[in-house]
């Protein structure tokens, strides 16, 4: 058993009794998830064996995951799956064998197809092939787990993203992020066991509930990092009041709310908000320092590409997923292209060209620093967006959604690196061998977290739900 | 893979699919003899012999069979050969002994199907006639409540608990009924009221109160998911949404019988489709999400179909039907085809929008003066069409061209030709090209967008002719009289037509057109009556459950939208029906259940009582109610009880929803799905996606950041003090009392008082020592934008002015002004709201000012306009100019607005102005117009943001977040709405982000400085009682009720 293995809190041993949690409740993040498991028993009809609620837990080496989503649906034409025949066939209309009963977003089925423009080589001692856009990313080549052949039911990105994120296409449920953090919780009370970058100040489409808790409690929720001065809403007090008086109030108010207290000690509920003024106190000193870049060095700063205008955006958001993640953060994502910004309808050239220069850097400094300080085979970092582009071509110069076929890369976490899974068919259209779902997606990723994805369950209105809506399936085998 | 994994995840799946048809003990008819859904059974095999030899493939008949290697015996029959796959996991498994879990270890979660005696489950059985247990007690013998709740109590040897303090009594009812806390003055006369039937009476009063049905609709809109936008990327606004939430509150406050309010959401438009009050309920059809452009449209629709299947089987039948959806429920005797029975009630639903809600004498009226106004403008409007003609067939095949082919051809087809379920396709495909027709005056350019606005100026001088549109909503009917089909996916072809639970073994429904309606099918009238009879196990019990519920905190059912296996048994099973009989027998009256349950001993018990050893031990979570328990306020109750506080609350009933910067109760405050308000989103709102039945309860850290670092709580504090400072107190001492009264509902006790005045000393004397002044928090986060802060300004009371007074790089000649913006009002005169200026409003005096028109104004009002100032053009016209753009702002919305000016290009493009609503898929829009001023209009005035020098009416109302001000004319691909930083050119970029709000972003130090004079004496001290009246609504106190 590795050491991270042994630092995984042992979650169902944890709960002892309703009271303990109860109490705890007031001391972070993390405990909050334990504090409602044992309110939902209360509330819930049968109660349900240990092992049914719970996940149950085998080894697992990821103990946390970085998203790296590249919102609007990069295309994998030109970058991790390349098509000769594309560049054939380019300017012919799709063959009608390819087509049947496709529908995109634009409706782009019968328009010419589009050339890739890319040069193309293989890197590493894997061989994996990676366009010209991902030099970085190339170099690290052999610790990617390249998977060609994903596919979802997403035709637009409120779907799309919404699946990626939550499962379901309709949204409003539970985000990937909030199940990991319910299954596992924090190993860090002072920080929210799941936060959210974005690029810009922009909105993801459809906005917060992509880091939403849906029908869970708010506890689980992501919460998306601010300005470095106020990385979680309302860490500050407001403009004017001074610490002393802040203190002041704390004060006051706790010696309040134990008068209040003495006649009703039954309700733990009320111990545990006392503690979570303590704690809000706490925090507003502790956190800013996991944002504070101050202390790393230019070295450092220069591997995410934090020194070059182009880079330094995403480079930052990098390093900061670093930094959450040294720091028991349980789940980070990163927004590339908040607002849809990969979605290159049109003059995909210069829109990837773009986008890629800003995010390829970064990334390949975010693994490189991951692994240099031990922490790429603890963390899972993931690469994607919510589908990728048509080799059909639309407006000329750009590619319409495609869900049906699309690539995205996992590294780190168990996974084994220098492999390729999956294939699209010549075109790069359709799926077509090892095809892996979102829900399959899903159930690797909590497969390789440690978690069985039938079982990681939490009731709702009675119901057993689940991350994959009880489909899905591991795809084990990317561990090696 | 081990065995019993290979069978759970690969085996089970191909018997299910492929076998257990015609081999299990569910199948409709048992073939050969043979049952492949045991271990026991498969050894046992059918007709030909043992179906397997565990451990021998080559020697099963199971393998051979599946192989098709024997022409006489080949399974699964008819070619329909299982894969070579599927066929090598069953060899597989036969090979590892065919192992599968053992029955009594199969875990419930796992359990492949229910069994029938599941059918005896409690919820199942009809309503049954219980008699009220004889009770000694002289407290617990007068209400029937009572006696079921006391000789539970006693058969336990549990003792209940006495009654609540009258002050704590008062405040739990209020909180109940109306949400809102009693006043002292309430709660002063209760305690003093001698009469015997003083607390009936405040129960009656809550009743009658207009602000019961806010409350109680709230519980109610929780389970239809009611939201006020569509979901999705676009989240588009619903901004008729409103009038079913003041139909539920106003069914609530009339005490309309539930049967009578669940048939009008069901079928008003079969049952009563003359009255537009009972059409509104329909709208609980058009709660789903939705996606405008959506090219998968048959998805959609199934989607909408099944949404409201599920929501229907939550909210009115306690039921989760939704887990039948796909397969027979594993628990409950609900089979698949069950959903699609509940299904078929709606298959025939058709969205319209053009339903007017008004009498027929009201429609008459209209459609006589309409016609009046058509003849008047005949020709004019044959013009208008004319020219829009050619525009609305291009839009039409830009948008059919996005849709697959099969649904191009139904859009093509003559409508005659077209199935009922065609029909429905096509009607929801063709709103994708109405939405486009919506916004059709954007797709004209040049000199035909000239045309057309003349023509529309013209159309616009009959407009007194013209009736006022009829008051309409989204609503539902049916296609037609004819159903569409409804088939099981993947199971051929049969038509599932409408029935009941087969459990009930109820005969066929009978569905019949409704008189006088002959474009329904009739089927959800059906439903309608079915679930209003008064024998109804389910909509019976369901409801006063949830009644329960919320007096409670729990329900007799604690899972209150789910009465099956999966659910909880209730705690005092005879009770709920005793209830259920009592709310039918009282003509469904939702407030004679309040009235019943409230005055019951068991309601009115304190909650403080200590627990006894016994009833920790035997029941620590009070089911059995020994006695009341504590509960936490609700998101909406925080805010309001806040606004009463304050004083602030505008009582007001029903109309259009509000932002949530008015001080409305929350329940009318706007509803959106993908964008909360940041205070409620922390205290657990439900999620608006699916039915809630209940709210999460939970205690965390974000919301303790929320209460005590958060401007709303904040804004509340200072707004309290104000009052309590309206009251003239004399002293602290005073002022701690009016803040205890005020915000607590009662008197602080001599030595809280004391304590609480002390503490307003000291502080104040912290507060003087720090320098800092508690200066108005005149922040609040803007809808749509990330940052937790934007600045925000009103034109009354004192205002913080915002002014950068470094004038060093400020424009001198070309710039470019940007903000995001939420505007409140305009001014009702000609005064300009301004969002920058550097000018004093003297028209000799150079300058120039960023803001929005009055209602008076010259130019179109409430419309971005720039007032420059400076030397004339060459011709001499100019000096002072007002370049209009003829862009307006809605009140309450989030934009983006720009103006860049080129100063000596005085052709029109010149100055260009943007504006950019703050939602996907909103458009930048962009006008160019000519000036005048070509040079020397920029004044030495300080920069002055939200405000220009001096008056008090041209104080921006509302919101600025990230003012940027550039001294050049940026270009549209440079604009902040498009990347944000600081460009070539940048003067500030002020952000009003803490801790920094009053920092400028870019490199040149441009920081604000506020006009707010340092805090002296008398400041402090009023900063100390903010303080107080800031930490009380802190306090738990304040958030729970006893």
């Amino acid at each position: 058993m590795s050491a991270a293995n042994q630092s995984r809190p042992p979650h169902v041993e944890k709960l002892l009794n309703r009271r303990d949690f109860l109490v705890r409740g007031g001391a972070g993040f993390g405990a909050l998830a334990l504090t409602y498991l044992m309110e939902s028993e209360r509330l819930l009809a049968a109660p349900l064996s240990p092992s049914a609620a719970r996940p149950m837990h085998f080894p697992a080496k990821a103990k946390s995951v970085i998203f790296l989503f590249m919102e609007g649906g990069p295309s994998q034409l030109d970058t991790f799956d390349p098509k000769p025949k594309l560049r054939e066939m380019a300017g012919q209309r799709l063959p009608e064998s390819f087509g049947k009963g496709l529908i995109t977003a634009m409706g782009e089925v019968d328009s010419p197809l589009l050339a890739d423009r890319r040069e193309w080589k293989q890197h590493g001692k894997s061989g994996i092939w990676v366009s010209d856009w991902l030099p970085h990313i190339a170099g690290c080549a052999d610790d990617l787990a390249v998977i060609r052949s994903c596919w979802g039911d997403g035709l637009n990105h409120a779907n799309g993203v919404g699946q990626m994120n939550t499962g379901s296409t309709l949204g409003g449920r539970p985000s990937m992020g909030s199940w990991v953090s319910y299954g596992l919780g924090t190993e860090n009370q002072n920080l929210p066991a799941f936060t959210v970058l974005c690029d810009n100040n922009g909105s993801v489409v459809g906005g917060p509930r992509n880091w939403g808790a849906g029908f869970m409690p708010a506890a689980f929720q992501g919460v998306r990092l601010g300005a470095a001065t106020e990385p979680f809403p309302n860490l500050n007090p407001p403009r004017g009041i001074g610490e002393e008086q802040q203190r002041g109030k704390l004060d006051f108010l706790l010696q309040l709310n134990r008068e209040h207290a003495q006649e009703r000690s039954a309700y733990s509920e009320l111990d545990a908000r006392i503690r979570s003024y303590e704690l809000a106190f706490r925090m507003q000193a502790e956190a800013p320092e996991a944002v504070d870049l101050s202390k790393e060095s230019e070295a450092t700063k220069h591997l995410y590409g934090m020194d070059q205008k182009e880079t330094s955006i995403f480079g930052q958001n990098c390093l900061l997923a670093r930094r959450m993640v040294e720091r028991g953060v349980r789940f980070v994502q990163l927004y590339s292209g908040t607002g849809s910004k990969w979605d290159a309808h049109a003059k995909i050239e210069q829109n990837h060209t773009e986008l890629c220069y800003a995010t390829d850097k970064p990334i390949a400094g975010l693994l490189k620093d991951l692994k240099s300080r031990g922490l790429l085979d603890s963390t899972l970092v993931i690469w994607g967006g919510e589908f990728g582009r048509t080799p059909m071509s639309e407006k000329g110069d750009g590619r319409d959604h495609n869900p049906t076929g699309f690539t995205m890369w996992m590294a780190g976490g168990g996974v084994k690196g220098g492999q390729v899974i999956g294939e699209t068919d010549e075109l790069g259209l359709h799926a077509v061998k090892d095809r892996l779902h979102v829900h399959d997606l899903h159930a690797t990723i909590l497969h390789l977290m440690g978690l069985d994805h039938t079982k990681l369950i939490y009731r709702h209105q009675g119901r057993p739900e689940r991350l994959t809506l009880n489909e899905g399936e591991p795809y084990t085998k990317i561990a090696g | 893979m081990e065995g019993l994994e290979l069978f759970e995840k690969k085996v089970q799946p191909i018997l299910v699919e492929s076998c257990y048809k015609c081999h299990s003990h569910d199948a409709d008819k048992i073939k050969g003899g043979l049952l492949l859904d045991s271990h026991e059974a498969a050894l046992k095999g059918g007709d030909t012999g043992p179906a397997l030899v565990p451990g021998k493939p080559e020697d099963s008949l199971l393998i051979r069979a599946i192989r098709y290697t024997d022409p006489d015996l080949q399974m699964p029959p008819k070619g329909k050969k299982l894969s070579d796959e599927q066929i090598s996991v069953l060899t597989e498994w036969v090979k590892l002994g065919a192992p599968r879990p053992a029955p009594a270890s199969t875990d419930r979660l796992n359990r492949r199907r229910s069994t029938a005696e599941d059918k005896d489950w409690w919820a199942f059985q009809p309503l049954s006639h219980p008699s009220i247990p004889e009770v000694k007690h002289p407290r617990w013998s007068a209400n029937p409540v009572d006696r079921f709740v006391f000789s539970r109590l006693q058969a336990e040897g549990l003792k209940p608990s006495p009654e609540a303090d009258r002050r704590v009594l008062i405040r739990r009812a209020y909180f109940d009924l109306i949400g809102l806390p009693p006043s002292v003055e309430d709660v002063d006369r209760f305690v003093s009221d001698s009469s015997p039937d003083a607390y009936e009476k405040v129960i009656d009063g809550l009743l009658r109160s207009e602000h019961y049905g806010e409350k109680w609709a709230r519980h109610w809109l929780d389970l239809v998911r009611y939201a006020e936008s569509d979901g999705f990327k676009l989240d588009e606004y619903r901004p008729a949404a409103w009038r079913y939430r003041d139909y539920v509150i106003r069914s609530f406050n009339e005490d309309k019988p539930y049967n009578r309010f669940l048939m009008e959401q069901i079928a008003a438009d079969e049952l009563w489709p003359e009255n537009p009050d009972a059409l509104v309920g329909t709208s609980y059809l058009r709660q789903t999400i939705y996606e405008y452009n959506q090219r998968n449209v048959p998805g959609q629709w199934a989607g909408i179909l099944n949404d409201i299947t599920d929501v229907t089987g939550d909210a009115f039948l306690g039921l989760g039907m939704q887990c039948a959806r796909c397969h027979d429920h594993k628990f409950d005797p609900i089979s698949q085809k069950d959903y699609f029975r509940l299904r078929a009630f709606f298959t025939p639903l058709s969205p319209r929008e053009d339903v007017p809600l008004a009498t027929s004498h009201e429609i008459a009226e209209y459609r006589r003066q309409m016609a009046l106004w058509e003849e008047k403008t005949t020709e004019i409007r044959a013009r208008i069409a004319s020219l829009e003609e050619p525009v609305r067939e291009r839009t039409t095949r830009d948008v059919v061209e996005k849709f697959p082919k099969e649904i191009q051809a139904l859009l093509g087809k003559p409508a005659s030709e077209r199935t009922p379920y065609e029909h429905q396709i096509s009607n929801l495909a063709y709103r994708q090209v109405t939405y486009e027709f919506e916004r059709l005056d954007g797709k004209f350019k040049g000199a035909e967008k000239e045309k057309l606005d003349a023509l529309k100026a013209e159309l616009a001088a009959f407009s007194e002719f013209k009736p006022k549109p009829l008051p309409t909503m989204p609503l539902v009917t049916d296609l037609g009289p004819v159903a569409p089909l409804n088939s099981i996916p993947k199971r051929g072809n049969e038509d599932v037509l409408p029935g009941f639970l087969s459990l009930l073994g109820m005969a066929p429904v009978e569905i019949a057109p409704v008189a006088g309606s002959l474009n329904t099918t009739g089927r959800r009238a059906a439903l309608a009556k079915w679930l209003a009879q008064p024998d109804n196990r389910f909509t019976t019990r369901v409801m006063v459950n949830r009644i329960w519920q919320h007096h409670f905190g729990q329900g007799i059912v604690a899972t209150p939208s789910d009465f099956g296996h999966l659910g909880e048994k209730p705690s005092h099973p005879e009770l709920l029906d005793w209830l259920a009989n009592y709310f039918v027998q009282n003509n469904w009256s939702v407030k004679a259940v309040h009235r019943l349950i409230m005055t019951s001993a068991a309601y009115r018990q304190s909650a403080l009582a200590p627990s006894s050893e016994l009833a920790r031990e035997k029941d620590p979570e009070n089911r059995l109610l020994w006695r009341m328990n504590v509960h936490r306020l609700e998101a909406e109750q925080i805010r309001d009880a806040m606004l009463l506080a304050s004083g602030e609350l505008d009582p007001t009933v029903g109309g259009p929803s509000v932002d949530p910067s008015k001080p409305r109760r929350t329940v009318y405050t706007k509803w959106l799905r993908n964008s909360r308000d940041s205070l409620l989103e922390v205290f657990d709102p439900p999620d608006a996606y699916t039915s809630t039945a209940g709210r999460n309860v939970t205690t965390t850290p974000s919301q303790a950041l929320m209460l005590i670092n958060g401007h709303y709580a904040l804004q509340r504090a200072q707004a309290v003090a104000e009052r309590i400072i309206r009251t003239q107190p004399t002293n602290e001492s005073e002022a701690v009392e009016a803040a205890y009264r005020f915000v607590q509902g009662r008197a602080p006790s001599a030595s809280e008082r004391s304590a609480a005045a002390r503490f307003v000393n000291e502080q104040a004397a912290r507060i003087a020592a720090s320098g800092l002044g508690n200066v108005a928090a005149s922040t609040e986060p803007m809808l749509r934008r990330s940052g937790s802060t934007a600045a925000l300004f009103k034109p009354e009371g004192t205002q913080t002015r915002l002014v950068v007074p470094d004038n060093h790089l400020m424009p001198t000649y070309d710039f470019t002004v940007e903000a995001f913006v939420v505007l409140h009002s305009v001014d009702d005169g000609t005064a300009v709201r301004t969002i920058a200026s550097r000018w004093d409003g003297r028209r000799d005096q150079p300058g120039w000012s960023f803001g929005v028109t009055g209602l008076k104004s010259a130019h179109k009002p409430q419309s971005l306009v720039l007032q420059l100032i400076g030397d004339p053009a060459e011709d001499g016209t100019g000096g002072y100019d007002v370049v209009a753009s003829g862009l307006r702002l809605d009140f309450g919305t989030p934009y983006f607005a720009a103006v860049s000016v080129r100063i000596g290009d005085t052709s029109e493009t010149g100055i260009t102005f943007y504006l950019k609503e703050l939602t996907a898929g909103a458009d930048l829009q962009t006008v160019r117009v000519k000036h005048s001023v070509t040079a020397n209009h920029q004044s030495n005035l300080p920069l002055i943001i939200g405000a220009r020098e001096p008056e008090k009416r041209v104080v921006w109302d509302g919101l600025v977040d990230d003012l940027r001000l550039s001294n050049v004319a940026l270009k549209a691909n440079q604009l902040l709405v498009n990347r944000e930083g600081s460009v070539d050119g940048t003067v500030g970029y002020w952000r009003f982000e803490e801790p920094n709000f009053f920092g400028d972003s870019s490199p040149n130090g441009h920081n604000i400085r506020s006009d707010i004079a340092p805090a002296n004496g008398a400041d402090a001290k009023m900063a100390g009682l903010v303080d107080f009246c800031h930490l009380l609504f802190n306090a738990n106190e304040f958030l729970y009720v006893d």
